[in-house]
């Protein structure tokens, strides 16, 4: 099952290689460097989508108790930190050419950058903790508080960028975006998403392989 | 009622024993006049470029403060084997969270009172007439990050290296409620009045909501320990 | 007519395949501790 998964996943993704480099145009103001926005964009959707997970998975098991739901809530917090960390790779290495600059305290590069750092801190109390049970209650209060957080970062961090100067840098993402661009980036998100429900499904696995031969 | 008398207890009790070991408050209130100095030495007394960074300043001394006083107060319970006794009391156990959160506001109150005093005397700061939105934004402010601290107070107090795994946890998650203090500190010092930061304020009346509602209905998960 | 950069989206893309291609051979390497009968003796030995 979780094999099929992972060569779906595969399939998917090399459709979104194929449209990002063969047939998506050359962007018109930025030039092919733009080709960067079809694997940076949708890693954060994917990662956003992940950390929806955890606050479900959190919840459900503050809720039932159930092992399976905090088996997902912990893949889907690594998985996550994973693909946001790709994407602020990749957001750095497309703003050197474009911005000038590796980083700028650009709204959406610092609030992903401070969801990035909170989900760490999630994976963090896992480790911490002596008592796995007691780590899986703990990681649950701060996955249902960190993921409730998201919002209140994004509003703040571009309340704070913008309101005394607004943004003259060009925004990472469509701007002006073309048919083929737009689809390019949908194949893209599809193939991702599909890659991260890979990922969830085998750490999952391993996680129940892990807890079985420990218990 | 009874809810509100047994969070009483635990105020009652946190401030008795407060009040008779002296422990927390004088360290915590001595360490806000000792960043005073850091503050000075490391940025140098010249008034006009502190005066541009004064709202962080100060807000930099409260959080700081806060992190080593929140951080204190599980702990505390952990260290005299109150933490059992805190487990069998009747009832629902967000009442323990909201006596916890009463005491930690009433320490961060002292705190605040104590630099923002200092701040006026020392740094040349003219809080007057924008004192009373000040307020408004301080108690708000405060009100979220002690509602978090509280929260992952009592979470780290079960965990290795938690001194550092408590700032780890607090501070990335208080960056709105920090960026909403400082940016509306900014704006009322400088003479602005209280509707060009309607938004932050609603931003933070949002996070005091969020934080407090997740408080009281996981803090029980929190307290088996 | 703006420079392409070719070199950045090639970096890009590596920084990418070698992100999520590392995470994924994490994940086989642990699947292959878990299953390997012999690992798991001497694990369980171990204790």
């Amino acid at each position: 099952m979780t094999r099929w998964l992972g060569v779906v996943a595969m399939l998917g993704v090399l459709a979104g290689l194929v449209m990002a480099f063969l047939v998506a145009p050359r962007e018109m103001t930025q030039g092919n460097v733009q080709r960067i926005m079809y694997v940076h964009v949708p890693a954060v959707w994917v990662a956003y989508l992940a950390f929806l997970v955890v606050l479900l998975g959190s919840v459900a098991y503050l809720w039932s108790r159930a092992p399976a739901a905090d088996r997902t809530a912990h893949a889907a917090a690594e998985v996550g930190v994973v693909f946001l960390g790709v994407n602020i790779a990749t957001g750095a290495i497309w703003g050197k050419p474009t911005w000038g600059t590796w980083w700028t305290w650009d709204a959406r590069l610092t609030s992903v950058a401070v969801v990035f750092v909170i989900f760490i801190g999630y994976l963090l109390v896992r480790q911490m903790t002596d008592d796995p049970e007691r780590g899986a209650r703990f990681a649950a209060v701060v996955g249902i508080v960190g993921a409730l957080n998201i919002p209140l970062v994004h509003f703040s961090v571009y309340w704070w960028r913008t309101l005394h100067q607004p943004p003259t840098f060009a925004k990472p993402g469509p701007a002006a975006a073309s048919s083929a661009i737009g689809a390019a980036l949908l194949v893209n998100f599809v193939g991702l998403l599909l890659l991260c429900a890979y990922f969830i499904a085998k750490r999952y696995d391993l996680l129940r392989a892990q807890q079985e031969a420990t218990a | 009622m009874t809810f509100v008398r047994r969070a009483w207890a635990v105020v009652w009790k946190d401030v008795l024993a407060e009040r008779r070991s002296k422990e927390t408050v004088n360290a915590v209130l001595f360490f806000s006049v000792l960043l005073l100095f850091v503050f000075e030495f490391t940025l140098g007394a010249d008034r006009d470029r502190l005066a541009s960074v004064l709202p962080g300043l100060l807000w930099l001394g409260v959080l700081l403060a806060a992190l080593l006083g929140l951080g204190r107060s599980f702990v505390l319970e952990r260290e005299n084997e109150c933490w059992e006794a805190l487990l069998l009391t009747p009832g629902d156990k967000s009442a323990v969270y909201v006596g916890k959160l009463a005491g930690n506001l009433l320490l961060m109150a002292l705190v605040e009172a104590v630099v923002l005093t200092l701040f006026t005397l020392f740094m040349n700061v003219d809080v007057g007439r924008a004192l009373p939105g000040l307020l408004l934004v301080l108690a708000l402010g405060t009100l979220g990050i002690a509602a978090v601290g509280t929260l992952f107070g009592a979470m780290t107090a079960h965990v290795r290296a938690r001194e550092l795994l408590f700032p780890v946890l607090l501070l990335p998650v208080l960056v709105p409620v920090l960026l909403a203090i400082v940016k509306s500190t900014e704006a009322l010092l400088a003479g602005e009045p209280l509707g060009v930061v309607s938004h932050w304020l609603k931003l933070l009346v949002a996070a005091d909501v969020i934080y407090v509602v997740v408080g009281l209905l996981t803090f029980d998960v929190l307290l088996e320990g | 007519m703006t420079s392409d950069h070719w070199g950045f989206v090639a970096a890009a893309y590596a920084v990418a395949v070698l992100a999520l291609g590392g995470y994924w051979r994490r994940l086989v390497h642990l699947e292959r501790t878990l299953k390997t009968p012999t690992l798991r003796r001497r694990r369980s030995a171990g204790r």
